[in-house]
């Protein structure tokens, strides 16, 4: 491969750190070992109802969680959310189901979908699917497969439509997941997100709502 | 002459205890930083189960290092993406010097590294004339004034939204009348949307690289990370090569027990994993993708068998919190791109313990470091090896050697040391009686400048013991 020729031809320090490693690792440091039946012990709680967790976490994280019982439901909620915000292009992932859910919730609104390009800086709301949604952190899991990096960052509101089945108990289900499909074989970006976007730079005071979103909406409906 | 650094600690630790500004911001912003912790580790059941883990999945990927390099390497050079190896601060701002100059860079938007505050990148790309907008807030802060860092993980924490809305006004726009941090906000948000949208490449650090999935994982909050990732055609990662971790599934501990040090949160808002430029097919994302690998004396930490876990930090901030020498002495005092207790144990290796020596001092040695490291790093006892080091290897003043020597003397001969205590006694009782404590003629005058001299006992403790002895 053309790249992986020139990183290493570029790189005259490449041997010489390797070879500095290779000779400190050959010291013999010894280290106190973890003592044994450690690694049966339990870090985190058992989640009994990850839904019940889910919805605490989204709350603690400053989301919004809505539950629906069906695609109607979630159309209904989403124009309510789209009427509270105001005018100018939604940035939408190219999806079937979502075309279907944005033409019933919003048939007037101006929609750049996906497949037309990156989202612009002006862009008021996004709507996009998610690949998992974790419990544990009240979080949810994007790709690049969902509407590309910016989706989730760029416009001042997130919209993020789920199905409860995707709902995991908690990370570390989600990142063998990631493993297991190979998430990274089709996708150069991932990114658990968990909140809308913030910072308590000056004196420590939470402000909702930095670079990123200043709201993360979740409209969770039931069934696969 | 110019000041050595050891001086300059123990000017500005001086002038900064005494500052009852500094002192009130610091007092309730590790108010809040404490709550905030204390909430978030009763939040995961088992704490110290939660740190074993961390450092052994630590201990595992640096005694391993070599190997988990290659095999994160390889992925990211597999997908498109370029690794360079850095063995020292010159090689790595060299490499995206040229590489900025190469794709014709002007605009740089960077998201918090305190690996390039190490090398001092942004310096060397502005030398070329090329600006770089620090996009986290307090980064931002702290670059308008032209300032180090002050914390690692909270860079403008030493000032108050006074000082920043005055600081706004002056350099940002004069028209600025609020001073709530909201807004203050708001008007770094649109001065930075500028320039996201108009910079050619970002730059971030990196919290993790993933070895055996290829990635380069970044915590933020403010999304400015996300942005610099997302948004400019070349995305450049600078991180140190101890950042490796062997399996994504290790994330699964290490990003809450991060967050929870770091700030009190359970899970950082943006825990973002990129795995290469952007591929075919992909909405956005930076094309030309560049993880430049920093040593920088790294390595030379490997070797050191007492002190090699001093790599396993995962710059979390929880040391320099706890620490009660930080909250007096605040964090530029220590004139380090680390300050705290990890900055004490790491900067005499990577900048040199003789003129770096007199870190391993500003510690109680009290080992409250120790016991809050997520990571469990021994951090008080790496002082104390520092110390012992810099005395062998005769970096110390040779009046310091003859003072200790004089003082082992003394303190292994009864009949001197009891000569020495009743020396001092009287001395002291006559230099106390004609009103001398804390002038220049006090040999406790460090202790009594800024305090009522401690109360003199009449007698010695051994004579005490001998009484209390025969009378029961």
């Amino acid at each position: 491969m053309p790249q992986a020729k020139e990183a290493q031809t570029e790189n005259s320090s490449r041997d010489q750190i390797l070879g500095r490693i290779r000779a400190a690792l050959r010291i013999v440091v010894s280290e106190p070992a973890v003592a044994a039946g450690d690694s049966k012990r339990v870090i985190f709680q058992t989640i009994d109802d990850p839904l019940q967790r889910f919805e605490q976490e989204c709350a603690a994280n400053l989301m919004e969680c809505a539950l629906t019982a069906d695609g109607e439901a979630s159309a209904q909620h989403l124009a309510k959310v789209l009427q509270s915000l105001p005018e100018g292009e939604a940035f939408v992932q190219e999806d079937p189901t979502l075309r279907r859910l944005v033409q019933l919730a919003a048939p007037a609104r101006a929609i750049r979908w996906s497949t037309e390009g990156a989202p612009g800086e002006a862009s008021q709301v996004t709507v996009t699917l998610a690949e998992a949604l974790i419990a544990q952190t009240g979080s949810i899991l994007v790709s690049a497969g969902c509407g590309g990096r910016g989706a989730s960052v760029i416009a001042p509101c997130h919209i993020v439509y789920a199905r409860a089945a995707q709902l995991v108990p908690d990370l570390a289900t989600a990142l063998g997941c990631i493993s297991q499909q190979r998430t990274f074989d089709r996708n150069s970006f991932a990114c658990v997100i968990s909140g809308s976007s913030r910072t308590a730079d000056i004196e420590k005071i939470l402000v909702q709502g930095a670079h990123g979103p200043r709201r993360l909406v979740v409209i969770l409906q039931s069934g696969t | 002459m110019t000041q050595t650094a050891a001086q300059r600690f123990l000017q500005d630790a001086a002038v900064k205890s005494a500052d009852l500004v500094h002192r009130e911001i610091i007092r309730r912003g590790m108010d809040s930083y404490d709550a905030a912790h204390l909430k978030g580790r009763a939040r995961i059941k088992d704490w110290e189960a939660a740190r074993e883990k961390c450092q052994e999945i630590k201990r595992d990927a640096i005694n391993h290092l070599d190997r988990f390099l290659l095999q994160f390497e390889e992925k990211v050079v597999a997908r498109g993406g370029h690794v360079y190896w850095a063995a020292n601060a010159e090689e790595a701002c060299a490499y995206v010097k040229n590489l900025a100059i190469r794709l014709g860079v002007r605009t740089v938007v960077k998201s918090k590294s305190m690996v390039t505050e190490e090398i001092h990148l942004s310096p060397a790309l502005e030398r070329e004339g090329i600006k770089v907008w620090e996009t986290d807030l307090g980064e931002f802060i702290v670059q308008l004034r032209n300032e180090a860092p002050y914390h690692i993980v909270t860079p403008a924490m030493h000032l108050n939204r006074g000082q920043i809305a005055t600081l706004f006004r002056e350099k940002l726009d004069p028209g600025i009348s609020s001073d709530d941090p909201a807004d203050l906000m708001a008007v770094a948000r649109r001065k930075l949307r500028e320039a996201f949208f108009t910079a050619e490449m970002g730059i971030s650090g990196a919290n993790f690289l993933v070895a055996d999935a290829g990635v380069v994982a970044i915590s933020t909050n403010e999304g400015n990370g996300r942005l610099c990732t997302s948004i400019p055609p070349i995305h450049v990662v600078v991180t140190g090569i101890e950042k490796v971790i062997p399996r994504l599934e290790d994330l699964a501990v290490l990003w809450p027990v991060l967050a929870t040090s770091g700030t009190g949160q359970g899970i950082t808002t943006y825990s973002t994993m990129i795995a290469g430029p952007r591929q075919s097919g992909e909405v956005d994302g930076a094309g030309e993708f560049h993880v430049v690998l920093v040593d920088n004396g790294r390595s030379q930490l490997l070797a050191d068998a007492e002190q090699r876990e001093v790599l396993h930090c995962i710059r979390c901030g929880a040391c320099l919190n706890i620490c009660p020498v930080f909250r007096h002495v605040g964090g530029h005092t220590y004139g380090t791109t680390y300050p705290g207790p990890i900055g004490s144990v790491l900067t005499p290796h990577l900048n040199g313990i003789g003129e770096f020596k007199h870190l391993s001092y500003a510690s109680s040695l009290c080992g409250a470091c120790s016991s809050v490291c997520p990571v469990k790093i021994d951090l008080h006892h790496h002082l104390l090896q520092n110390r012992r080091n810099a005395t062998e290897s005769r970096v110390t003043k040779s009046s310091e050697r003859v003072i200790f020597r004089m003082w082992r003397a003394v303190m292994s001969s009864p009949s001197m040391y009891a000569l020495g205590g009743w020396t001092m006694r009287k001395a002291l009782r006559t230099l106390y009686a004609l009103g001398l404590a804390g002038t220049i003629l006090d040999p406790m005058r460090v202790w009594n400048r800024y305090r009522a001299p401690v109360p003199l006992p009449s007698e010695s403790f051994r004579a005490r013991w001998r009484k209390d002895r025969a009378a029961s």
